[in-house]
């Protein structure tokens, strides 16, 4: 049980998204983004759904990406991200609602109350290490969901509705800038897509930054960068509210296109499953989990039609862990690096797991 | 948006009268340009598409798949077509969850062009639908199960048809009978979310207005397993009688306790029908003898039209049908009424016919309220009491309170 | 007033009790196998299953006691050495979204076979009907539920603490090597607590399906209240399992007096404050790492 505690402190991540600072990976970066901009409009032509569902892919990838910062980096595992995930919609539902559509103005906003929110959780929890770190934001988590859920403000505040109870806050409209409408889906898609890229690039710069550095070196020693004179709690906290600014800011990308916040936008199914997309995508390469959440949205939708939904969805999950331990970053690395082996490569992975099974 | 005119239902309808669209997909399918024209038509061959937003996994899969059964049931009984139509169902799964269920509204809108959407089983999924359906304008709605009065109430949507029930429904026409049958004094237990909420307030207003008394409240959170500390406040009230509203496992978990610890000696169980369900009342049992309840459909009531009804069900599917199958029934009536008179499948003009027809339901005739959508059918105040083959129990209606109109929850289509 | 409290107190120890049946296999398989098993959940949902159709085929509450759990337990065998066993090496993050994967299955497999129509285990005319505890009529079978599950408590207790076997069996958690050096086989080992947790968390689910409804939702439903059980307790500490366990249920059940909505909010505060105050758990001081 020490190995658990040990190796949520020092998680061997690779080198956070370092591949993605080269020539290539910019590349990739760059022609990803055209693609899904020019790809845009010919969906909406031909299957506007399916870019309903691009812009639900590209918040939930923004969710994991914030998720992978924290994590990748600090080695801080978070399972209440859902929190700020839903403090940053509540808060957008009640600004759209009551004061103004502008997303310049609502935006921030919800970045403003994601941040303030996992610093709060952030300044109780980081003290606490690996699995205790997880268990505590889930307990601190599920407090934000219980709160919701009963619209306690309400109750405090002697108000008739805050949170709206179970029901939650509907009837959110889209957000409307300086003249522009974004109650278009495509429109609403390139506003998705600006924000996630522009939030891609800070990230992946702050995690190279001076600042970035010393989070890492928190991960993979924490004792030594405290006695070079570093504030380390100091870090953690700013690093988790960082990380909380970019979940809240998925949060009010999410709830005005979705219409509606709800309780269940804070609850742990929501951490769990982001938790689920950062290992489907590949730990601590930022890429790789937003593929994680891409992936885990198009199977969501694929599979909805199907009874027995539940039973494909959590067998892809164990058949992945099994056999691709590093997601599909890894998996793709390893294509791309090893065309030739592929089969081999599998042939192994199946032999090795029956050995195993077999010892 | 291009597509099929998504926006705007007139030039849907024009369109729609015009050609054949299968022909025109043939003629067409050879030239590059035809891709986006595909694109438009969707669904262009003659079909009628229903779109079931139901949960089929879950605490409510039970209700989802008894809906649709219901529905496909009727279908079925007009060969497969209305209107000489073909009918093609698409089910998507809400999972009774918020966010899937705008989700998935959308996608039977929007991919599978859906002409009807057929659901869903909670109310707050309901809400969130009504944002969705309004914008896309291009289906009708038959809400199957959603009971909150406030999917009516938030701006009376105009293609929402509530084919089941609402809370005030279920709950304040309970009032009279229990006053006058069975005590002026209760105590009210209820689940702690928006429709345990409702239930309880609608009928307190109206035990209240005929002169009862409520002594006591006892709100207990939605999915509580064990419900003995809650007994002791609602014994310790010195009610004679209860009025409840709890669902499905809570339901279960409360009536079990109810009666092991041998509350029903000292008071009168009465509540919401739902209560006392066939989806509840095998796992209740005896302990649910003797208790009364509201419903707009009873399995066991015995009309003509309700006997061939559950005849025609249990051979289809050897099951014997539910409240919310005869939800599902309802609405595919509904829907092949509208299809019928309109010709068509524009949304304005169905809504212009539902409000026009009666229907021959298995719960008895029903209409919709021109105002509110709402149904406006008779309520049946059931007894549990032993079924003939001793073992099981079962709903005997005691009395019906006929074409109960509500509230209009200030509406005002036309 | 004295009767609210005395039910409360009852239901409260009967709770806590039948979680510490599900708490205690969550928490040994983390002591020991070092995972965090969120299908933990789904195995006492799967008790609960076999156990309604044992009950009706066979028409004998005893009998699904009896055998439902063994059931359950193959169950955890074929998990633990099909998904597990070729996963301990790894990191065990990865045991969360296996187990998850695994509990999803589960659920999704019930839906097939059993619909999501809600169930009850009958139970015998034996233990139906009321008895007076002093001024308070009980349930005959809610006190038997409390009886059998003290009784399995106080058993795994003795076993863990003094019998050989449990001794090996902390052994193995703390040093697998030594364990391995005196000629053990240290995988037997960990398939043998895996379905050890799993029968008990299968007996918790025959015997609470007696009184409450058994469905679809219970797996997912139980296993956040375990996770704080067990994390009150010390994580992988059994006695800590065991006293997190009736005050968990005790706390519930007072709780349902006095603030029912607030209830589960207490709960997350208390998880909270016993994690930044005391990170080993409030019982487990010696056992936790």
């Amino acid at each position: 049980m020490k190995s658990v505690v040990e190796f949520f402190d020092r998680s061997q991540a690779s080198p956070t998204g370092n591949e993605l600072l080269s020539g290539q990976g910019r590349l990739a970066v760059l022609v990803s983004i055209v693609v899904l901009a020019l790809f845009a409009p010919i969906a909406n032509a031909y299957e506007p759904f399916w870019l309903n569902m691009l812009v639900r892919m590209m918040i939930f990838a923004l969710l994991a990406l914030s998720l992978d910062f924290i994590f990748g980096y600090a080695g801080l595992l978070s399972f209440g991200h859902a929190a700020m995930f839903g403090a940053g919609g509540y808060a957008a539902a009640m600004l759209i609602t009551d004061v103004t559509a502008n997303a310049l103005i609502v935006l921030p906003i919800a970045m403003v109350v994601g941040a303030v929110v996992a610093g709060i959780i952030g300044w109780f929890s980081v003290r606490a290490h690996g699995i205790y770190f997880a268990m505590l934001t889930l307990a601190f988590a599920q407090m934000f969901y219980v709160i919701a859920f009963t619209d306690l403000p309400a109750t405090v505040l002697g108000l008739e509705s805050f949170t709206g109870g179970d029901n939650g806050l509907f009837g959110i409209q889209r957000y409307e800038t300086f003249g522009v409408d974004f109650t278009s889906t495509l429109l609403y898609f390139y506003l998705t897509l600006a924000t996630v890229a522009l939030s891609f690039v800070a990230l992946l710069r702050l995690s190279n930054s001076p600042f970035g550095r010393v989070l890492q070196g928190i991960r993979e020693n924490e004792e030594r960068i405290q006695f070079l004179g570093y504030n380390v709690q100091r870090y953690k906290v700013l690093g988790f509210a960082l990380s909380g600014a970019f979940a809240g800011l998925a949060g009010g990308l999410y709830v005005p296109f979705q219409s509606v916040s709800h309780p269940g936008l804070l609850h742990w199914m929501i951490s769990g499953e982001l938790v689920v997309m950062l290992l489907l995508g590949g730990l601590g390469t930022l890429w790789g989990p937003m593929l994680g959440a891409g992936l885990v949205i198009f199977l969501e939708e694929q599979l909805a039609g199907f009874a027995s939904w539940e039973i494909i969805l959590g067998g892809i999950f164990v058949v992945v862990v099994i056999f691709a331990p590093q997601g599909l970053a890894g998996a793709i690395t390893s294509v791309r690096n090893d065309p030739k082996n592929v089969v081999t490569n599998a042939k192994r992975a199946i032999r090795n797991y029956v050995d195993k099974v077999r010892k | 948006m291009s597509g099929k005119d998504v926006g705007s239902p007139h030039s849907h309808t024009t369109s729609r009268s015009s050609i054949s669209r299968r022909t025109l997909l043939a003629s067409g399918a050879a030239v590059g340009a035809t891709t986006a024209l595909g694109g438009c038509l969707g669904s262009e061959d003659n079909r009628l598409t229903v779109g079931f937003a139901l949960p089929f996994t879950g605490t409510y899969a039970l209700l989802g798949e008894s809906i649709v059964a219901g529905f496909e049931l009727f279908i079925e009984q007009q060969g497969g077509e209305i209107n000489g139509r073909e009918v093609e169902f698409v089910r998507r799964d809400t999972e009774a969850e918020t966010s899937r269920g705008v989700d998935v509204t959308r996608e039977l809108l929007l991919e599978a062009r859906a002409d009807a959407i057929v659901g869903p089983v909670s109310s707050a999924v309901a809400m969130a639908m009504i944002q969705p359906i309004q914008t896309e304008s291009s289906a009708i709605w038959f809400n199957a199960n959603a009971g909150d009065y406030r999917v009516t109430a938030e701006g009376c949507p105009e293609y929402h048809f509530r084919t089941s029930f609402n809370d005030w429904q279920t709950s304040a026409p309970l009032a009279e009978f229990v006053y006058e049958e069975v005590a002026d004094n209760v105590c009210l237990a209820y689940a702690d979310y928006a429709f345990g909420q409702n239930s309880k307030e609608f009928f307190k207003e109206a035990f209240e207005d005929l002169g009862g008394e409520v002594v006591e409240e006892v709100g207990a959170p939605l999915g509580t397993d064990d419900f003995s500390p809650y007994l002791g406040d609602i014994q310790g009230s010195g009610a004679d009688a209860v009025y409840s509203f709890f669902a499905g496992d809570d339901a279960v978990n409360y009536v079990n306790a109810f009666s092991d610890f041998g509350l029903n000696e000292e008071m009168v169980q009465t509540g919401s029908g739902f209560m006392l369900a066939n989806d509840t009342l095998p796992a209740q049992g005896e302990s649910a003898l003797g208790m009364y309840s509201l419903l707009h459909y009873t399995t066991t009531h015995d009309t003509e039209r309700n006997r061939e009804f559950v005849e025609n069900y249990v051979e289809m599917y050897d099951e014997t049908p539910n409240v919310y199958a005869c939800q599902g029934y309802d609405s595919a009536q509904a829907f092949a009424g509208a299809v019928e008179e309109t010709g068509g499948t524009d949304p304005d003009e169905m809504a212009e016919s539902l409000v026009e027809m009666e229907f021959d339901s298995p719960r008895g005739e029903f209409e919709f309220d021109p105002e509110t959508h709402e149904a406006i059918q008779n309520l049946y105040v059931r007894e549990v009491v032993e079924a003939d083959d001793g073992e099981s129990v079962e709903n005997e209606v005691v009395e019906t309170l006929e074409d109960v109109e509500g509230p209009d929850w200030g509406c005002s289509h036309r | 007033m004295v009767e609210s409290v005395l039910r409360a107190t009852l239901l409260g120890l009967q709770l806590g009790m039948t979680l510490a049946l599900i708490a205690a296999g969550l928490t040994l398989i983390f002591g020991m196998l070092d995972v965090i098993n969120f299908a933990h959940g789904a195995l006492y949902m799967l008790g609960a299953y076999f156990g309604t159709v044992i009950a009706g085929q066979f028409g004998s509450f005893w009998l699904a006691l009896l055998l439902a759990p063994l059931m359950v337990g193959l169950v955890g065998a074929a998990i633990e050495i099909l998904s597990l066993r070729p996963l301990y090496d790894r990191n065990p993050l990865y045991h969360i979204l296996l187990t998850f994967g695994i509990a999803i299955m589960i659920q999704g497999a019930i839906i097939q076979i059993w619909g999501a129509q809600s169930r009850q285990i009958p139970i015998p005319d034996l233990l139906s009907g009321t008895v007076a505890v002093g001024p308070v009529n009980y349930p005959v079978y809610w006190l038997f539920v409390l009886g059998v599950s003290t009784v399995l408590i106080g058993i795994v207790w003795l076993a863990i603490e003094r019998s050989d076997l449990g001794i090996l069996m902390q052994a193995s958690a703390h040093d697998t090597e030594m364990v391995s050096a005196l000629g053990i086989d240290v995988s037997k080992v960990f398939t043998g607590v895996f379905v050890f947790g799993a029968i008990l968390a299968g007996i918790a689910g025959v015997l609470l399906g007696g009184s409450r409804s058994v469905h679809p939702g219970m797996g997912f439903g139980i296993i956040i209240e375990a996770f704080i059980i067990v994390v009150i307790g010390g994580l992988g500490s059994f006695r800590g399992a065991v006293y997190a366990a009736l005050l968990i249920g005790l706390v519930t059940a007072y709780g349902a007096l006095i603030a029912p909505t607030l209830t589960e909010l207490f709960l997350f505060i208390m998880m909270a404050i016993v994690l930044m105050a005391k990170p080993s758990g409030l019982f487990g001081a010696t056992e936790a790492a």
